[in-house]
């Protein structure tokens, strides 16, 4: 892994229609930057109070810990008030601030050991959680069966690398090659890592007791 | 990974299907279920298709939890506003520093 340290620098905000159009500009964003940029402490209460919860959202799933979550969310935000100057307007604000704190979240998660690029391997060292490659009964399809809630349970009980890809890409709109970027990975890996992240929640949701612990799914192969 | 351009989609096998569905669902909108070159191929590999149906329907469902569910303690906000402080007392610090070994007017 070689990305530490390069933060927002390394990944310039770039324009990204599918994101922008998940994130549209919010009235009163744009004066509030502007007067936050100039020191004004209600300015900074107004960003925050529009933005905390997506931010912590996106960290409270990254890192599965509330702790961790708020002390990112934190940083965050703190790193977004201290370095306004570079946003410059090339994307949603708040998309530049997603990538912002999903750096932020990467470089934390390196710190504490986590390879983001062999993800099974790193998370699980032995081959039994990765997801099995048959293709399953088609009688058990899971249309109408999962919603929000049954998702976010099953997403939950991912290995964190999986769940980091999944979230990245089909949560928060990144494209592969952003991901990639991010992950120091290749676009190749990216959807790989994806698809598998997806096999694996079909098993968790078809199989709504099924524990994320290895031995819980000794046919799989690698 | 293998591009989906090099599959002969008339004579797909599943095993070879497996190997190219995650570039097929990374190109396009990612509706696999819609592409016409696979009607004839999932038409004949019903558990194929109820794997697309699933995959689908995982990648539709997750567009739902872009939405932010949870909020952050009062903590955050008020450590924020203490560190916030604190650089500001600090480049006022800066700003009134005077050199000591600068000539005296």
């Amino acid at each position: 892994m070689s990305c530490q340290g390069q933060m927002t620098q390394a990944l310039p905000p770039r324009a990204n229609p599918g994101l922008y159009k998940r994130n549209p500009p919010i009235p009163g964003e744009a004066e509030a930057i502007e007067s936050a940029r100039n020191g004004d402490p209600e300015a900074f209460a107004k960003i925050y109070n529009l933005h905390k919860r997506r931010v912590y959202t996106l960290c409270l799933r990254m890192l599965g810990n509330v702790s961790e979550a708020e002390d990112m969310t934190q940083n965050a935000f703190l790193h977004l008030f201290r370095k306004l100057d570079r946003f410059r307007g090339e994307s949603a604000f708040s998309t530049w601030l997603h990538r912002l704190t999903v750096n932020l979240v990467l470089m934390h998660l390196r710190k504490k050991g986590l390879d983001l690029v062999s993800l099974e391997e790193s998370v699980n060292p032995s081959s039994e959680d990765t997801p099995r490659r048959d293709f399953g009964s088609r009688d058990q399809v899971l249309a109408g069966s999962v919603d929000r809630v049954t998702l976010e349970r099953a997403l939950a009980a991912l290995p964190p690398g999986y769940r980091m890809v999944f979230i990245l890409h089909d949560v928060e709109g990144f494209e592969h090659n952003e991901i990639a970027a991010m992950l120091d990975c290749s676009i190749g890996n990216s959807k790989s890592q994806l698809h598998k992240a997806r096999l694996r929640l079909r098993e968790l949701l078809r199989n709504p007791g099924l524990s994320p612990q290895p031995s819980a799914c000794p046919e799989s192969a690698k | 990974m293998t591009t989906p351009r090099n599959i002969d989609f008339d004579n797909l096998k599943p095993e070879e299907f497996e190997h190219i569905l995650p570039d097929l669902f990374a190109t396009g909108d990612g509706k696999v279920s819609q592409d016409p070159r696979l009607k004839k191929f999932l038409a004949a590999n019903p558990n194929c298709a109820a794997l697309v149906s699933d995959l689908e329907t995982i990648a539709e469902t997750a567009r739902s939890l872009f939405e932010p569910v949870a909020e952050p303690s009062d903590r955050v906000w008020q450590n924020i506003q203490a560190k916030l402080q604190e650089d500001t007392a600090l480049a006022s610090i800066d700003d009134d520093y005077i050199d000591p070994d600068a000539p005296l007017d």
